[in-house]
């Protein structure tokens, strides 16, 4: 029956690890980043910013979407998850690969220290793979939401299976063409095709849902998908033939195209939306969005390959996916943990008292003043890591670092506030007699 | 928003469902407009309702909560709470004071 979806939702022992394990890793980033200043202003072909860079994309942002969407798919695809305990063991082998794949990097192993944990992360991942394609089997209808799900988790194991033959090709060459073409069109296939993808399609259910929007121009995201979906394929198959042909630009702006009309997608549900108050989950959710044209702008800039310096360039293309990662990933996913996380935990304690007792709210279960400081903390961090990286200055670099540490503690203080919180119930009055 | 007369024991049973609430917007379902009619049979109270969201995760907390309500406030009387879909929900729904609180007003 539509909308009963608790009676869908996964058990929280599911989810709630996911959390756990990206909120720590948020902060470990954040530790990370104060001691790699100097790395920022470098070539991100470097041990250092590899290892920040899979800290953040994998065990930050992979491992909360990974335990939002199984959440969120039962919301989306309307039908139970196919395997729960394929999604309790997937974790476990993730989180195995996590810690062996950044260690190995920060200390420079690239050989089979290396390949090791990436095993394990190619294994996790096509898990998670099967088990969602499994759930989109069974669901009853595809709403296009679902389609750039399935879309993002199909680019999400093609990036995997990149990376895992770049880490091969340290220990065993093979690769016909150079790792750093191989490298480009991984971290795209997984910046692109997984995150900018996964992220379309749930914020394309939830924006409207907690916006209270109705009435929007879901065509906007029929023609996104196929832009992005062809942008990518085509920029991916540049880079391998051609290693950045004049097409190059022409290509990358399908991609621009695309992230544009989900951002007049966005907009609308927000000039439509019934709810004129927006709390601070929603406030990170509309940051994201207007952070987003700051890597489109560098999309393009990149594009067009100028000659003004490989130091310049090379800050540049860290700014371009710090701003993407930083700045329209971590932003979203800072909004929508206080969007699922609170009702996970709030369902888990207190589903059989509704109605019977009184219970608090989700939003009860966290601290709004901690949220307050952690939005405003944020918004600092990322002006002043961004305008470092711009400029290449160190110590603009290290004062944002510092900031974000400190927003960094503050989520992380929420978190564990929710998912170690005890049920605290009163009795009701009865109000007619 | 559907009106019941004054009085009316559906008038009461509207009343009294203002104690649900949608935990993600913390206004009661009633304001919400979420109540699309309640009808008394004998000894059975009938409640259509609808959802902002089709797919809303809370759904059969809310749908829930309505039962649990009626079956304390009414223990003498079943009831049936049905999920309705026609027409769309809409925020031309919600009320006055559901307005207010949505600063729609």
């Amino acid at each position: 029956m539509i909308g009963l979806s608790t009676q869908r939702a996964p058990s929280p022992s599911v989810v709630v690890p996911h959390f756990a394990f990206g909120a720590i890793s948020f902060l470990v980033l954040a530790v990370l980043l104060l001691f790699s200043g100097e790395d920022m202003m470098g070539h991100y072909f470097n041990g250092k910013i590899l290892a920040i860079t899979h800290i953040a994309t994998l065990a930050w942002a992979t491992m909360i979407i990974f335990g939002s969407l199984y959440q969120l798919i039962p919301v989306i695809m309307e039908v139970a998850l196919h395997s729960e305990i394929l999604a309790k063991i997937g974790f476990y082998i993730f989180a195995l690969g996590i810690l062996g794949f950044v260690p190995a990097f920060w200390m420079g192993s690239f050989g089979v220290a290396l390949l090791a944990p990436a095993t394990f992360l190619l294994l996790a991942i096509s898990l998670f793979t099967y088990n969602v394609l499994r759930t989109a089997f069974n669901a009853p209808k595809r709403s296009i939401q679902a389609i750039f799900i399935i879309n993002a988790v199909f680019w999400l194991l093609l990036t995997a299976v990149f990376g895992f033959l770049i880490t091969l090709n340290f220990t065993v060459p093979f690769l016909s063409v150079s790792h750093l073409t191989f490298l480009k069109i991984h971290a795209h296939l997984g910046l692109v095709g997984w995150f900018v993808m996964l992220i379309i399609g749930a914020a394309g259910v939830l924006i409207p849902m907690f916006l209270l929007s109705h009435q929007l121009n879901e065509n906007r995201l029929r023609y996104a998908l196929y832009l992005i979906n062809a942008g990518l394929l085509l920029i991916s198959l540049d880079w391998y033939l051609f290693q950045m042909s004049f097409l190059f630009i022409i290509f990358s702006l399908l991609i621009v195209c695309g992230i544009f009309l989900f951002i007049l997608f966005a907009y609308e549900a927000y000039k439509k939306r019934a709810r004129k108050n927006l709390d601070i989950g929603l406030k990170h959710t509309a940051v994201a969005i207007l952070v987003v044209f700051l890597p489109l702008l560098l999309a393009l800039f990149l594009s067009l390959n100028l000659n003004m310096g490989s130091d310049f360039i090379s800050r540049m293309a860290i700014l371009y996916g710090a701003s993407i990662m930083l700045g329209f990933v971590s932003s979203l996913i800072f909004g929508q943990t206080y969007k699922t996380l609170p009702f996970i935990v709030w369902l888990a304690r207190y589903q059989p008292y509704v109605g019977k007792k009184k219970t608090p709210l989700p939003k009860d279960l966290y601290s709004e003043k901690l949220l307050t400081w952690q939005y405003y903390s944020y918004l600092l961090a990322i002006v002043l890591l961004f305008l470092g990286i711009l400029f290449g200055a160190i110590w603009v670099i290290r004062a944002g670092s510092m900031v974000l540490l400190v927003s960094a503690v503050f989520y992380n203080w929420n978190i564990f506030k929710m998912i170690t919180h005890k049920t605290q119930l009163s009795d009701l009055k009865t109000i007619k007699r | 928003m559907v009106t019941f007369p004054d009085n009316s024991k559906e008038f009461e049973i509207n009343e009294i469902l203002k104690e649900v609430i949608d935990p993600e917007l913390g206004i009661n379902i009633v304001d919400l407009g979420l109540i699309y009619g309640i009808k008394l049979q004998e000894k059975m109270i009938f409640v259509d309702m609808t959802l902002s969201a089709p797919g809303c995760p809370l759904g059969d907390v809310i749908t829930n909560n309505v039962r649990e309500v009626l079956s304390r406030e009414y223990p003498d009387t079943d009831n049936h709470v049905e999920l309705v879909w026609q027409p769309t929900w809409t925020p031309s729904m919600v009320s006055d004071a559901g307005k207010e609180a949505l600063n729609l007003m």
